[in-house]
């Protein structure tokens, strides 16, 4: 059976919106919605640009709305987390009064059977506008909209940009060949797969030769030692982000096991001041109690249990070579 | 080649850490819009649009390209979208000049940008993944022990970076376009910055920037008609290459990697070109940390290897007496919309073959190489154009 696992990906954009989508957003604030002239046309949301042929328009902005007409529309009956309700509701295109293109955007309808091509619809706005197209909670049947709670009232500021929370999670399937290296790890060894066509040893789970495109099965595991010399390193200056788990500056280090050609690239070091790491320094594999990552040390994803590299104290080793074994 | 192909248009954005007046969207068409009219041309005449950009991750807009049709004229057209890491401002460029020289249309748009100001950069290239170690180090901590090996197996003085960094910075100065315009730039204060990623300081790394190039390629014809109406000429594409390798085998030689040395023994072979330091009057080569240029020239075959940081500390590579002028816009390490900076070296030479380089201009280039890399060092991209029809 195939083990998967979840892993989840986020990060506060902000996006930069152009002088016309920033002047929609601003006038969303302001309980307005915008659109662009384009000769007889008005299109909502307002665009820079012809969206046929690209030519630059004239940025002459109308107020449409604010209700509209139902153009089309499909019923989501289980919303997601991600929708913009909590209940059952329908997306629709909706021609706003006074435009010529249809809007997307949410209808509260009830049920289906209160929804048809041609029910006229207004906002529900959102009480705290901060310039999103989600300052429209969404829109409900009727001409008159709504507020939904205190009206906090338009942005002080033109919006110029606009926050975006993205999050995706994915779940992968684990690599056999992951599964058996990590559980090597909890019995506190090291083992890789050796390839039968180029003699190449690879450590960290990765179930296939990169060179000869084969598969690296269970027939391919060898032991490997759990000392070695650094040949490179890094010394990264953390730069400050969301997520970013680091303040100062940390070590990578590049660990060439004993007797092997592998080279652990990226590896963490225990004990090991980024001041003092060198090219040539004897170092030894540091276990952790447990495969989890940030639990009990260990590094986590394939390296299970390994948590780093510690100095032995043994003399360095001095060969010009060994600082270009990178990979 | 089986029909010639020229470069009839270019235009780019100024690159700056941050253009907040601007959508994705309003940076790519205000690069597009200049190349259109540099070639005397409407996005009416065009006949298929290429985009690149580095990862989706940098903006969070997932394929970007779907987004950016209508702005880019595409509607109705062709469009493609190339992804080659950091390369792919080069690659995307070779995709469209291939449409012309495989005679499958006359005028393609190619456009590549980056807004790195929408996301960080270090993040965007350490994205947590499952069974890999967290990397936490951006592309300075993945090139930093490359380029300490360079230094050991060439023996070359610590200073060579510091030179590097001071020479491209100067190189900017001559250029409106680039994003750092540094006029007390020395080797004192490159010095005197932190040592963001050792042995690399802060100043011998690239910046990130928003920014956005464009060209229009054209065939014969259209570059003649191109040419009518602007009286500006064309710059002839006379060889295109592209190689990519794995990231990481055992044995990998990082520092002067088998994609780069065969891609640039293509392209030299397609125009004919023996001796690169000889032969070409400037080039445009990807160097986001300031050993790059010594390693590239090695790379490249300008010199022998272990020999480049040589040129580079006699000053060969600088436009101020310098035999080859390397980066005479300032490079990357000036400017580094990263989808787009693989587009700026081959925009920059174009403007140079064209002779249209203003400040920067070499004097009477009559054949130049571009050049991009990205990825762990696996992706190439290269070409070389000049004044004569091929």
């Amino acid at each position: 059976m195939t083990r998967f696992v979840e892993s989840t990906i986020t990060f506060p954009y902000k996006r930069s919106l152009g002088p016309l989508v920033g002047a929609f957003m601003t006038a969303l604030t302001e309980r307005r919605i915008l659109g662009v002239r384009h000769g007889d046309q008005v299109l909502v949301p307002p665009m820079e640009w012809d969206p046929a042929t690209g030519a630059e328009l004239a940025h002459d902005l109308v107020e449409v709305g604010p209700a509209g007409t139902v153009e089309s529309w499909t019923w989501v009956p289980s919303p997601s987390a991600q929708h913009p309700l909590r209940h059952a509701f329908a997306f629709a295109l909706i021609r706003l009064d006074g435009a010529t293109t249809p809007l997307l955007h949410a209808v509260d309808a009830g049920s289906p059977s209160s929804l048809d091509v041609g029910t006229r619809v207004a906002p529900r706005w959102r009480g705290s506008r901060v310039g999103r197209i989600d300052d429209i909670v969404c829109f409900v049947p009727g001409e008159a909209p709504e507020v939904e709670g205190e009206d906090a009232g338009p942005a002080e500021e033109p919006v110029t940009r606009m926050d975006y929370l993205a999050s995706i999670t994915y779940t992968n399937p684990v690599p056999p060949a992951t599964d058996r290296a990590v559980a090597a790890t909890l019995e506190r060894r090291l083992v890789g797969l050796g390839c039968p066509h180029c003699g190449r040893v690879y450590a960290g789970g990765r179930g296939h030769c990169p060179i000869d495109a084969v598969e690296l099965g269970p027939d391919c595991e060898v032991e490997l030692p759990q000392t070695g010399t650094v040949t490179n390193f890094s010394i990264v200056t953390p730069v400050q982000y969301p997520g970013q788990t680091e303040t100062e500056p940390f070590v990578r280090a590049f660990v060439l096991l004993d007797g092997t050609d592998v080279v652990l690239p990226y590896s963490p070091v225990v004990d090991l001041p980024a001041d003092q790491v060198r090219v040539g320094q004897r170092v030894e594999a540091v276990w952790a109690a447990s495969a989890d990552e940030g639990e009990q040390g260990g590094m986590g994803g394939a390296w299970g249990a390994l948590a780093g590299w510690r100095p032995t104290g043994e003399p360095d080793v001095d060969d010009p070579d060994l600082v270009n074994r990178i990979f | 080649m089986a029909e010639r192909c020229a470069v009839i248009g270019v235009g780019q954005t100024k690159c700056a850490s941050k253009r907040l007046d601007v959508s994705v969207a309003g940076l790519v068409r205000e690069a597009a819009l200049r190349a259109l009219d540099d070639a005397g041309l409407t996005f009416a005449d065009i006949d298929a649009v290429v985009i690149g950009k580095a990862p989706d991750m940098f903006e969070g807009v997932m394929m970007p390209e779907l987004y950016l049709a209508p702005a880019l004229g595409a509607v109705g057209k062709p469009m493609l979208r190339v992804h080659t890491a950091g390369s792919v401002g080069g690659s995307t460029a070779l995709v469209a000049a291939h449409l012309v020289t495989a005679g499958i249309h006359q005028r393609v748009l190619t456009v590549a940008f980056e807004k790195q100001s929408d996301s960080d950069a270090m993040w965007a290239l350490s994205v947590p993944q499952p069974f890999a170690a967290p990397l936490l180090a951006g592309a300075g901590g993945y090139f930093a022990p490359i380029i300490r090996a360079y230094m050991r197996r060439s023996g070359a003085p610590d200073h060579v970076g510091m030179k590097v960094a001071v020479k491209d910075r100067l190189h900017a100065l001559k250029n409106p376009y680039a994003h750092l315009h540094l006029p007390d730039i020395s080797m004192k204060v490159v010095e005197d910055s932190v040592v963001i990623w050792d042995p690399l300081h802060y100043l011998e790394s690239c910046p990130s920037s928003d920014g956005a190039a464009a060209m229009v390629l054209g065939s014969e014809q259209a570059a003649a008609a191109s040419q009518a109406a602007t009286g500006r000429r064309p710059a002839w594409v006379h060889g295109m290459a592209m190689r990519s390798e794995p990231t990481m085998f055992a044995g990998r030689d990082q520092v002067n990697p088998q994609a780069g040395r065969d891609c640039a023994a293509d392209v030299y072979r397609q125009a004919g070109v023996t001796k690169p330091r000889a032969d070409f009057d400037c080039a445009e080569v990807y160097v986001p940390f300031s050993w790059y240029e010594p390693m590239w020239l090695e790379n490249l075959g300008f010199c022998e290897e272990g020999q480049g940081w040589r040129l580079t500390d006699e000053g060969a590579t600088s436009m101020d007496g310098g035999d080859i002028p390397w980066n005479c816009s300032g490079g990357v390490l000036s400017s580094n919309p990263i989808g787009a900076s693989g587009m700026l070296r081959f925009l920059e030479v174009a403007l140079q073959v064209r002779g249209e380089a203003g400040e920067h201009q070499v004097d009477g280039v009559r054949r130049a190489l571009g050049q991009a890399y990205g990825g762990g060092s696996q992706f190439f991209a290269m070409w070389v154009l000049g004044t004569e029809k091929p």
